[in-house]
């Protein structure tokens, strides 16, 4: 367990460069930033302004060209030392939890077993009894027995959030998760955000393009080529 | 709570055409697979079973004896050698032996054949004894002989022909001057047989005054008996040689042999169809679920775990058609037969295709095992997904 | 491979006799050619059958002309019947045919050595097998039937056994044997219509 006084997530200089042909694209290009427990922060900017890698950096879901990163305390990547595949997995199931613009539900399982699904891999006590809590917290315990086509969009995401947070993870990550969503679905989830934050206690990162949801998150970070603004 | 085996059995029924698809090329792969062993396993056994059915393994003729009717002929129908009749109670005495025929070859000049006198030789036989080794021999019309010293003869095909005999019709002894009847004509029989004239081994001893002599005795051992064994334990009997059927079997074995390279090549080619209709359509779904697959790892799936998933779907493909390959088989197996029996030259004649339980589990298993090669490749493509190439290949920001 | 199969059986087989297969061929034709036809220089072997030439048909016709139906099992259209075709350098000078006959106590086999005409210049049984099958083939009764030919054998009706004309003075060599006797006569009259029917002789 991370100690009250350090950041969950602090990450020092951090650089990520792609090389594109003879071009080279800094997508993020010396951020220092942390980020502390229970906090909910929104990153804003253009298309292509590295919101989005700076999110996959943080959820260890991609590696670093250069800088430090550690979460809990514990060091991801830095000049010296990089984790392994096998401990990143570790970290991302104990840690974690993705939300994504496009919901990736497996379509052949339903709601349930979606939700469920991670249980495939891993396992943890309790697993049936929090699927049912966050399927009422999220509205869809009357889903459970439906395939994901049956649904609308707005309770598909739910359903990818719902499976987001069956591992009881300490960090939501969360890219765009209105951007396939009408206004209405959208407050809702902003809406869920909000609370999942405020009553679970939750820390969540959230990239948005969504004016009104950034607004909800107790600090909005805005970035511009891969800088911080 | 999801299981990896349930992910892969639902997808298999995702895309269910494809599956089903895939599933008859496997099962036909199965099916050749286990025609071509049953095939296999069933001529060698049903050429055995028509060594049997030619009676005799051991064939024992006094030292010197011209064994085969063509020596006979070479040499003008002399050289005949004689054993006393005694030594079928020799050979019968030895527990291994089932049966015992003897036979007395006997060679007449016949002065009113050709221009100068020809050879007509006959064959005294037993008949109680010989047509019961000797079941593969038809008749055309009539039937054996049953009297011992019955003044009867049955004809092979051939020489009833040439002697233009039909059962009922009268034959004359060559030199003897001896009147017999014609009780039996065989149908061809594709060998030496159809040239032979049968009398009964008695009669034949009256009529040229060979009394208690034979020259050959035909021997049936126990299946279990060890052939070769038992032939030098022939040889110390004095003054006899052994028509060996090692050579015969050796002929056979080669046979055998030859089918076996040939079916096992066909076998081979089925195998790789399979592979690679198996590698393709697994192939293609781990292709088209890369993101998918993506998302289960960043959920906390190992490489080990994604690995397996794809692993189990090429299996399940693979079980399944081959266990609809293996029942297909059994069913098709008479139509198989007929199939074979068409295309090949020389087939024994029973069945050639012999399928059983455990030939069928071996096919099942030699699939699966094939399955499992070819799931390799795209198991292994898809456990090297990185999440983030997954999610980043469909989000389109960097 | 079914020679194989052939072979092994043969290998296995104790039989005895070997025969000539289904027609009625001579044992050694070189030898045989040149004792029938002295001063021949070579010889045309060829196989025909009543199936070939006409069939049913045929058959129908050549036993209207033979006074006999064909009879047995052995008697049939696709026996295949073996023609000698006889030179002297380039010319034809004659044929050797053979026609197997059923007879009291076996196959007769009864061969013709005739001149491009179809008159007989031998007959010759190449097989018999008969008490008295020495008078038969001997040269004082196989004699009397140099000279004749078809239209000699023309009224002759194997059923009845009347013989006329040129035949009426041909007598049975073995008075017990007639059956025989007759045989002969229809091998050598069926033998000689095949000839004709085949196209060889007028």
């Amino acid at each position: 367990m991370s100690q009250p006084t350090a950041p969950l997530i602090s990450i020092k200089d951090l650089h990520k460069t792609y090389v594109r042909g003879s071009e080279h694209i800094h997508a993020v290009d010396g951020i220092t930033l942390d980020i502390q427990e229970k906090e909910y922060i929104a990153f804003v900017g253009p298309s292509g302004s590295g919101k989005t890698t700076l999110l996959h950096l943080l959820g260890c879901l991609d590696n670093p060209t250069s800088g430090e990163l550690k979460v809990a305390e514990r060091t991801v990547y830095s000049e010296k030392a990089a984790m392994n595949e096998r401990d990143l997995t570790k970290l991302r199931r104990e840690l974690y939890g993705y939300v994504f613009q496009k919901f990736y539900l497996i379509p052949t399982l339903t709601v349930e077993e979606n939700i469920l699904l991670p249980f495939a891999f891993y396992c943890k006590p309790d697993a049936h009894k929090n699927a049912q809590h966050l399927a009422d917290l999220l509205g869809i315990s009357h889903r459970l027995n439906h395939l994901p086509k049956e649904l609308s969009g707005g309770e598909m995401q739910r359903v990818a959030i719902a499976r987001a947070l069956i591992n009881k993870p300490q960090i939501l990550l969360a890219d765009e998760p209105t951007g396939n969503l009408d206004s209405k679905r959208s407050a809702e989830i902003s809406d869920i955000f909000s609370k999942l934050n405020q009553e679970e206690g939750l820390t969540i990162i959230l990239v948005t393009h969504n004016p009104a949801m950034a607004k909800s998150a107790g600090r909005m970070v805005e970035l511009r080529d891969g800088k911080l603004v | 709570m999801p299981s990896l085996f349930g992910i892969a059995w639902k997808n298999i029924r995702r895309k269910r055409l494809r599956s089903i698809l895939t599933i008859i090329g496997i099962a036909l792969s199965t099916w050749v697979l286990v025609s071509l062993l049953g095939f296999n396993q069933g001529y060698e056994s049903s050429l055995n079973k028509d060594i049997d059915n030619l009676g005799f393994q051991v064939l024992l003729t006094a030292k010197g004896c011209p064994y085969e009717a063509a020596t006979l002929m070479l040499k003008g129908g002399t050289g005949l050698k004689y054993m006393p009749e005694s030594i079928v109670d020799t050979v019968k005495a030895n527990p291994e032996v089932e049966e015992v025929t003897p036979m007395l070859m006997h060679a007449v000049f016949d002065p009113n054949k050709g221009e100068e006198g020809g050879i007509t030789a006959f064959l005294g036989i037993d008949p109680v004894t010989y047509p019961r080794m000797k079941t593969y021999l038809q008749f055309q019309q009539g039937k054996w002989f049953n009297q011992p010293q019955a003044l009867e003869a049955v004809f092979g095909y051939e020489a009833a022909e040439l002697e233009q005999r039909e059962v009922g019709d009268s034959y004359l002894l060559p030199e003897a001057d001896v009147e017999i009847k014609v009780v039996g004509v065989l149908k061809r029989s594709g060998t030496q047989d159809d040239g032979t004239i049968f009398l009964p081994i008695r009669t034949l001893q009256k009529v040229y005054k060979v009394n208690g002599q034979v020259t050959s005795v035909g021997i049936k051992v126990n299946k279990s008996t060890d052939i070769a064994k038992y032939e030098e334990e022939l040889y110390k009997l004095p003054d006899v040689q052994v028509v060996s059927m090692a050579q015969v079997k050796q002929t056979i074995s080669n046979l055998v042999a030859t089918a076996r390279v040939m079916v096992m090549s066909i076998a081979l080619i089925a195998i790789l169809i399979a592979m690679v209709g198996v590698m393709n359509t697994v192939l293609m779904s781990v292709l088209e679920r890369w993101q998918e697959i993506g998302i289960m790892k960043s959920m906390g799936a190992m490489t080990s775990h994604i690995f397996k998933l794809i692993w189990f779907e090429t299996i399940l493909l693979t079980f399944v058609g081959g266990v609809v390959g293996s029942v297909m088989s059994w069913i098709l197996a008479t139509a198989t037969d007929k199939l074979i029996r068409s295309v090949l030259p020389y087939s024994p004649t029973s069945a050639l295709v012999q399928i059983d339980i455990i030939l069928a589990l071996k096919a099942i298993g030699i699939i699966m095992f094939i399955g499992i090669i070819s799931g390799i490749y795209p198991a292994w493509k898809a456990a090297r997904i990185r999440p983030i190439e997954a999610i980043r290949s469909t989000e389109g920001e960097l | 491979m079914k020679r194989i199969g052939i072979l092994i059986l043969l290998l296995v087989i104790y039989t005895t006799g070997i025969y000539a297969a289904t027609g009625c061929d001579l044992n050694e034709p070189d030898r045989d050619v040149k004792r029938l036809f002295p001063g021949s220089t070579g010889f045309k072997t060829s196989y025909v059958s009543i199936q070939q030439k006409g069939g049913k048909a045929l058959q129908t016709k050549i036993e209207q002309r033979l006074g006999d139906k064909f009879t047995g099992m052995y008697e049939t259209m696709d026996v295949p019947y073996t023609v000698y075709e006889i030179y002297k350098d380039k010319q034809g000078i004659g044929y050797i045919h053979g026609v197997n006959q059923k007879g009291q106590y076996g196959g007769i086999q009864v061969f013709l050595a005739l001149d491009p005409k179809g008159v007989i210049k031998t007959l010759y049984y190449q097989k018999m097998t008969n008490q008295s099958a020495k008078a038969f083939r001997s040269d004082t009764f196989t004699n009397q039937f140099k000279g004749l030919s078809m239209k000699d054998f023309a009224a002759y009706s194997p059923v009845t056994g009347k013989q006329d004309g040129a035949l009426a003075k041909i007598k049975n060599p073995a008075p017990k044997a007639v059956q025989d006797f007759r045989a002969t006569l229809r091998g050598i009259k069926k033998n000689l219509i095949l000839m004709q029917e085949f196209g060889y002789t007028k």
